[in-house]
């Protein structure tokens, strides 16, 4: 056999050294399901032979293996399928022995026990103890073809049964299932086990995920085993590290899926990786962690794709920097279980008692609030709890002691990081984005580690790419020079955006000579990135028609770009109207859509009497003004009840809020429609704004045309606007053909609907430039400003939505910045701040600056504040 | 801009109805005007009708074109009904009536228009009477994404039936069901005339039609042309139950899901197709709460399906992509399926509690018919909804929460004890089950 050929070939040496350091490699299901990554598992074996280390590689069972060990299990009353089933997956290892270039015969003693265990006596009342048995085959199968793999390599490599080395113990309340489903060890570093391993060899192939009782019986140590299993073997072997190799870089400040600009982190404590790991991390198994912890072996994630990137290292002690949240995190399908009772705390042993009962019940408390008279606690979604009649008899016991709520479907966010009190003073936004939204509990234990909020799962969606932003703009998450924060998901992935040529960089020259010419502030329109944008939209395939919003930008040259781009226009006012109608006089009314929002009675006069598409956002309207809708086509703005809008006490208090009529009151809208004599023809939802998600545009339109197809006179679905412009550094734009793509997919299920956009922003953001110029500078203490003549009386934006708008210095666009200074304006207001902490090119008086970016809401919002005039526009289609 | 006048017709013609190569062309049209044309497309279905089933073919597609056009004679409602080629039989042309003037109900109603009197159709002679087709023993069982039609495919599969699941239009919400359930899949297609859209943009009558019916005669065309000898429906007992009377009618939302329909059609199909085709329901001894229990047990599918009548077609992972949580249907569903599931297992269903929602009182109380008339919507009847709080009222884990208290504190003391849950899930009334899968229920 070529095993035996390969194991004379290796250069064995007889005695190894027994101060020899041992390195715990694992590898999970899909590194070891194909010839290459089993070549690079042996790659990477030998780079840790080569430095001097012995190696215990510790796998898992091949893909799907374990699920289907789970479905021959589920089987067991039927021999002749558990059989079936059981050939189907010896195949499945034989076929891949075969693409290892092995024998399959290496086999034949793993499927002799594999079919001995479906025709064991045991089999067909499918008991615990021989199913953990079962299921253990895939490891021992996965880890069999390993080592044979490996000695052809010619690696030598001895194969350990793991379940000799690694005993579970009893637990205090231990069901039949936790004993053989979940089980656990407490491995203690032991130098008779080091020294056996090294009289035999150097490099060891083992498996994952199990182990073995007291009684010798064989145990698995239940989701994320394997990853548990390597822990395990490290702190057995008191080995300088355990790497963990996966398919993903390491742990991130957030859910990359979610946040694609999250931050690897490289160097955690083993605390802090372990409340993320409970938190919300999916790439290591919390459990993994403690055994490391208790023998502070150090313990790496690294990615098997990228083995260069340094990956996330979990130390006993973190780097020394700044306090800073190292995540956030969201877990869903949290129960909170609320008991309220008066005065009944003083009674000695209360809580106790209380406790006792979730302990009876299986269910063990994670977080914990508490008032005089109330006592809020957290059970996270266990199996447990999901059997019907644990919770309902668990409930039904407190009762007896207190009244008893259930508060559930609940997320919890969490914020980690050591030091949390000391950050507290620079959350406020993330709390004011927290507090705006039904908060159940907040949690924060004395070891000053987390931050939790309880609220509604319903109210969760997004919150943590809102909250990630808000902690990196609070510079508490990624700030620059913490060496904590590696690259960004997107930057690895090699997602990131590439560096976009901005169309005043190629015109710097130009726009120096009208920063000569022109008194400043002024905004410059560049009437070839309209174009262009326009041109991006009209490629949608999926969209039948657009119209311009055009309060992000009404300038009379802007309008007459896009409607010669076949745009139609937008308006929310009699003024825009006027101004529309004005502007563009040969511009048929059916090109104009009129959404106003609690515009006066004159105004909805005005537009049905200019006859343009009009939409009502408002029930009582269509109650008190019947006569004027009468004989109408009209559209519905919809409020979906998307994120925030579906909390009444935002959707009463919100900005957003005032905006459209409730999903749930069409059926009245229709009926107030019908009795008013007006027909709808469109139903309309606005999603809010700089929307990059295309996932979100899908959902949308989808959850509208579900509604709309159930009202047989619509014929529009609007979509609105919002389409995202990429507006920090970094950020992706939006991939028009994926959003087309999109959209046409949610058509053609809806084949019946025109879909209409009324994008603003898109249009113009990227079109428009403020220059402005340095007036003074200023030093105090260890701030520096730069002064400038714009302010937000010019563009507002910052000051009113915290937007970052890039400032640059027109004059020095290759020269790299010097210092961080705040630009501010010359607006007698605190607020008055266009870009805080900007890395600038030394400025000097008559400097002219570009802002970027500001050709949506900018001059469009400018006012005479301070009676510093209105800022100029100019307009070039040559730009 | 102003909305011209409703558009108005004499007559409602049936002008053709072909099968070619997969695709059933119907065609219909108002007057002299031009004809509009649906089609439904069968994939994979042979070039022609197979040998031997030509004259039942022809039937099912008289009977397919006599009701789906009622979505087009709904538009206009033209006074005088024309078949332009051989006219319906005579057993047609009456079930056609009763389709059209019962199926039409919630619609007259919510119109406030009167049909009665209204709806002929011009008879030909009496059909010949149909004979065995040999059909081969498999059945094609409906599914909606809902959780009813899953449940028959639970029971089928437990029973070792052979059978397809299908459904008709283009949705990947129940198609992902579809796929769960493992079985051979056949999905329909059918495009409405584009025209229709065009009448109703221009005022046209529109309302609720009898889906249902429709499906069913789509349904008895696809067993001719692939072989099936049973379409099983999985409509419950509830649905035979009206939901208020209209000048004199009995107004049921759901009355081509009822057993009236069932029975006229399953008759019709039996003397006039194919003696060997049957027609039935497998869940129509079965209240709406027994087939929730039923479901409660299907976790394999608790992640897929939805119920809401917000006809979400879409495929999204969180709740809210399927369920509104604001209709009578998400109220209902959520209600029927307390009893049987573990809270958190519920809630994590919908995505939220909507029983803890002090906005949606009112529409729990719709439900049990406290207070309000029985929602035009498929849902179960009061005393099922009655019968589900007085056990949520029960237990610890749930009576804190609003609506729960809010039946027990303001409702329960005002109506008569609801019956015991446990006398809800026997099967009991009249249904076509044959024999051998009574069992199943029983």
């Amino acid at each position: 056999m070529v095993q035996c050929v390969n194991h004379l070939a290796t250069d064995r040496s007889p005695v190894v050294d027994p101060s020899t350091p041992f390195v715990v490699l694992k590898f999970g299901g899909t590194s070891v399901s194909r010839r290459h990554r089993w070549e690079n598992i042996a790659h990477l074996m030998r780079e840790r032979l080569a430095a001097g280390q012995a190696v215990v590689t510790v796998v898992s069972a091949l893909s799907g293996v374990t699920d289907a060990l789970k479905a021959i299990a589920a089987l067991h009353r039927d021999a002749a399928a558990m059989a079936a089933a059981a050939e189907a997956l010896i195949e499945r290892h034989r076929s891949f022995a075969g693409e290892l270039g092995l024998d399959p015969e290496i086999l034949e003693a793993r499927a002799g026990r594999l079919r001995q265990l479906v025709a064991d006596p045991r089999a067909p009342e499918g008991g615990h103890a021989w199913q953990a048995r079962l299921m253990a085959e895939g490891e021992l199968c996965s880890s069999t073809l390993g080592a044979h793999f490996l000695r052809s390599l010619g690696l030598d490599v001895e194969w350990l049964d793991a379940r000799d080395y690694l005993t579970s113990r009893e637990q205090p309340i231990q069901t039949e299932w936790m004993r053989y489903h979940s089980a656990q060890c407490e491995p203690r570093p032991s130098a008779a086990v080091r020294e056996a391993l090294l009289a035999r060899a150097r490099a060891f192939i083992t498996q994952g995920f199990i182990a073995r009782e007291g009684r010798g019986r064989t145990v698995l140590l239940g989701r994320g085993g394997s990853d548990t299993s390597a822990s395990y073997f490290g702190a057995l072997l008191g080995a300088c590290r355990v790497e963990i190799w996966t398919d993903v870089p390491g742990m991130f400040s957030a859910n990359p899926k979610l946040v694609p600009d999250a931050r690897l982190l490289r160097r955690l404590d083993y605390d802090e990786a372990q409340e993320i790991a409970t938190t919300g991390a999916k790439v290591l198994h919390p459990r993994a962690i403690g055994p490391v912890r208790e023998t502070r072996v150090p313990l790496w994630i690294k990615d098997t794709e990228r083995p260069a990137l340094a990956g996330t290292e979990i130390v006993p002690e973190a780097l020394q920097a700044a306090p800073s949240v190292k995540a956030v995190s969201l877990r869903n399908r949290i129960t909170l279980v609320s008991m309220e009772s008066i005065g009944m705390w003083q009674q000695v042993g209360f809580l106790a008692d209380v406790f006792a009962i979730f302990k009876r019940h299986g269910l063990s408390v994670d977080l914990i609030g508490s008032a005089e008279t109330n006592v809020t606690v957290s059970l996270d979604p266990s199996d447990n709890l999901l059997d019907a009649g644990v919770l309902e008899a668990l409930c039904g016991d407190l009762a007896q002691v207190c009244r008893v709520k259930v508060i559930a479907p609940c997320a919890a966010v969490t914020l980690v990081g050591r030091g949390m009190r000391a950050m507290m003073h620079r959350l406020g936004e993330l709390l004011a984005e927290v507090g705006a939204r039904r908060v159940h509990l907040v949690s924060q234990s004395s070891n000053n580690l987390n931050l939790t909020f309880v609220i509604d799962e319903a109210d969760a969606d997004g919150i943590v790419p809102m909250l990630h932003a808000a902690l990196v703009r609070a510079r508490l998450t990624g700030a620059d020079g913490d060496p904590v924060f590696g690259p960004s998901w997107q930057a690895i992935a090699g997602e990131e955006a590439p560096r976009l040529q901005r169309w005043w960089e190629e015109r710097q020259r130009e726009l120096l000579k009208l920063a000569a010419r022109e008194p400043t502030p002024f905004y410059v329109y560049s009437g070839q990135t309209v174009a262009a944008r326009a041109e991006r939209l009209n490629a949608l395939s999926a969209v039948d028609r657009r119209f311009y919003a055009i309060k992000a930008n009404p300038h009379p040259e802007i309008l007459r770009a896009l409607a010669a781009a076949g745009f139609g226009m937008e308006c929310v006012s009699a003024g825009e109207l006027a101004h529309v109608q004005a502007t563009l006089p040969e511009l048929p009314p059916e090109r104009i859509l009129f959404t106003p929002n609690f515009a006066p009675r004159a105004e909805y006069v005005a537009a049905l009497a200019a006859g343009v598409h009009l939409t009502v956002d408002n029930l009582s309207i269509l109650a008190d003004w019947p006569e004027l809708f009468a004989g109408r086509p009209i559209l519905l703005r919809l409020d979906l009840g998307r994120g925030l809008g579906h909390h009444d006490k935002v959707r009463t208090g919100g900005e957003k809020s005032k905006f459209g009529i409730a999903a749930g009151d069409l059926g009245e809208a229709l009926a107030l429609a019908h009795t008013a004599g007006a027909r709808v023809v469109g139903l309309h939802a606005h999603l809010g704004s700089g929307i990059l998600d295309i996932a979100h545009w899908k959902a949308v339109h989808g959850e509208l045309a579900a509604l709309a197809e159930r009202v047989p006179s619509v014929a529009v679905i609007d979509i609105g606007g919002g389409l995202g412009v990429p507006n920090e550094p970094g950020e992706l734009p939006l991939s028009m053909a994926a959003l087309d793509a999109a959209l046409t997919e949610v058509k053609a299920l809806y084949p019946r609907f025109e879909l209409w956009i009324e994008p603003g922003r898109y249009l113009v953001a990227e079109a428009g430039v403020v220059l402005t110029r340095v007036t003074q500078v200023k030093r105090k203490g260890q701030t520096r400003f730069v002064g400038v003549d714009a302010g937000m009386h010019t563009l507002i934006r910052p000051a009113l939505y915290e937007a970052w708008h890039e400032i640059v210095h027109l004059a020095a666009l290759a020269e790299p910045g010097q210092e961080r200074v705040q630009v501010v304006g010359p607006i007698c207001e605190s607020g008055d701040v266009l870009g805080e902490d900007r890395l600038l090119p030394p400025c000097n008086e008559d400097d002219v600056l570009l802002i970027a970016n500001a050709g949506a809401y900018g001059a469009a919002m400018a006012s005479r504040y301070n009676l510093r005039g209105l800022p100029v526009e100019v307009y070039r289609d040559d730009l | 801009m102003t909305i011209s006048e409703r558009p108005s017709a004499q007559r409602f013609r049936f002008t053709r109805a072909v099968y070619e190569a997969g695709v059933v062309e119907l065609g219909y049209a108002f007057d002299e005007g031009p004809e509009l044309i649906e089609r439904i497309s069968f994939p994979g279905a042979p070039e022609s009708v197979p040998e031997g089933r030509g004259v039942a073919f022809a039937r099912a597609l008289a009977l397919l074109h006599g009701i789906a056009g009622v979505s087009y004679y709904k538009a206009l409602l033209p006074p005088e009904i024309i078949v332009d080629g051989e006219p319906f039989d005579a057993a047609l042309a009456a079930l056609l009536e009763q389709v059209y003037l019962h199926g039409l109900g919630e619609f007259a109603h919510e119109n406030h228009l009167d049909l009665r009197g209204r709806i002929h159709f011009p008879a030909g002679p009496a059909a010949h009477a149909a004979s065995e087709l040999g059909l081969p023993r498999r059945a094609l069982v409906p599914i909606g994404g809902g959780k009813d039609s899953l449940v028959s495919v639970e029971l089928l599969r437990q029973a070792g039936e052979p059978f397809a699941v299908t459904w008709v239009g283009r949705s990947e919400l129940i198609r992902a069901c579809a796929v769960a359930t493992g079985q051979p899949m056949l999905a329909i297609g059918r495009e409405l005339a584009p025209e229709l859209f065009e009448l109703n943009r221009q005022g046209a009558w529109n309302g609720h039609i009898p889906v249902t019916a429709i499906n069913s005669a789509i349904l008895v065309c696809a067993a001719l042309l692939y072989g099936y000898d049973a379409i099983v429906f999985s409509n419950e007992a509830s649905a035979s139950v009206g939901n208020l009377e209209h000048g004199g009618i009995e107004v049921n939302h759901q009355w081509s899901k009822g057993l009236v329909f069932e029975n006229a059609l399953a008759e019709y199909i039996d003397a006039h197709i194919a003696a060997d085709l049957r027609y039935y329901s497998l869940l129509r001894p079965l209240s709406e709460l027994a087939v929730a229990q039923r479901f409660a047990g299907l976790t394999r599918y608790h992640a897929l399906f939805s119920s809401c009548n917000r006809n979400f077609r879409l495929l999204g992972e969180r709740p809210s992509a399927r369920w509104c949580g604001q209709c009578p249907k998400c109220r209902f569903v959520f209600l029927a399926l307390a009893p049987f599931l573990a809270k958190p297992a519920l809630l994590a269903i919908f995505g939220r509690n909507l029983l803890d929602e002090p906005e949606q009182i009112e529409g729990f109380e719709a439900l049990a018919e406290f207070g309000a008339a029985k929602p035009f919507e498929c849902v179960g009847e009061g005393r099922e909804s009655r019968a589900a709080f007085a056990r949520l009222a029960e237990r610890a884990d749930w009576r804190e929460d609003v609506v729960v208290r809010h039946y027990a504190e303001a409702i329960a003391p005002a109506i008569a004890p609801p019956p015991d849950i446990a006398t809800l899930l026997a099967p009991h009334g009249s249904h076509r089950i044959p024999e051998r899968l009574w069992a199943l229920l029983a």
